[in-house]
């Protein structure tokens, strides 16, 4: 192994002990704390409400179907 | 050999009605997109006003009319209502509820465009007091939320129209009333959240 591969693999090692120099994330690291937590706010934001408008609609169309079938089913 | 019309009681099998109508189906599909939009834009001004050094809004900035808006809010969250009474009215009796569904699908059309109406004299006071679309990113996010904003609900006060129209002709389904009040219920729930992030 030279020299130079032993450096290059040395620097590469050390620079895996400091994550937030190379941080392209800003969720993970930013030195304003309001600005991370607006960031991890509104990825919490936006991943949630698809999820949560989206089991809303299928829940209350259940419902409607349910709803339909208990209306048309006949008496016993 | 066999034909349709020799089928046993061919074309007399009741079709069953689907639970949530097609038309009311399509407009809360679209509703859905619309929202992500506006989420969209609420994340980016989230983002954009923590992220501002220089203040939000910036000092020597016209401030935003809360006082004006607020009565203009109040204004827009009648309009829902009356529009919600106006389907309720209609649903209960087409017939003889018919001047009263009328004059609640008017006073509520009539509303929204006081609200949009006040917003574009807001505009123009805001634009003469030194804020506009390039003045900051303040200005920038402002003009373009609610702008948005004011653009769905023309959209949706002429679609109201087109409804009020059909019911003076007699001709307005329940259905068709019920997809244009989804698109104004969202246009009218949507705004306090707007007006929460960007004016307060």
């Amino acid at each position: 192994v030279s020299l130079t591969k032993a450096a290059l693999a040395m620097l590469f090692l050390a620079l895996l002990t400091h994550p937030q120099l190379a941080a392209a994330c800003p969720v993970c690291f930013d030195p304003r704390e309001a600005n991370q937590s607006a960031f991890v706010s509104m990825t919490i934001f936006m991943s949630l409400l698809p999820l949560a408008t989206f089991a809303g609609l299928v829940l209350w169309i259940r419902k409607r179907v349910r709803d339909a079938e208990n209306a048309t089913r006949p008496l016993e | 050999m066999s034909s349709a019309s020799s089928l046993p009681e061919a074309g007399r099998i009741p079709r069953r009605q689907p639970p949530v109508p097609n038309a009311v189906l399509g407009t809360l599909v679209f509703v859905f997109t619309e929202l992500m939009f506006f989420a969209g834009l609420i994340s980016a001004h989230t983002i954009a006003e923590s992220n501002d050094i220089l203040g939000w809004p910036p000092i020597g900035q016209p401030r935003l009319p809360i006082e004006e808006t607020a009565v203009n809010t109040m204004a827009l969250l009648l309009s829902g209502a009356l529009v919600v009474w106006a389907g309720q009215s209609h649903r209960r009796d087409p017939e003889r509820g018919h001047r009263g569904t009328l004059a609640l699908l008017g006073a509520g059309i009539a509303l929204g465009a006081f609200f949009v109406f006040a917003q574009g004299l807001e505009w123009a006071a805001l634009i003469r007091e030194g804020l506009t679309l390039t003045s900051n990113t303040h200005g920038s996010f402002f003009y373009l939320i609610v702008g948005a904003h004011a653009f769905h609900a023309i959209a949706a006060i002429g679609v109201l129209a087109w409804a009020l129209a059909a019911l003076v002709r007699r001709r307005l389904t329940a259905t068709a009333l019920t997809s244009v009040q989804v698109f104004w219920l969202f246009v009218v729930g949507v705004w306090p959240i707007l007006y929460w992030k960007v004016y307060l």
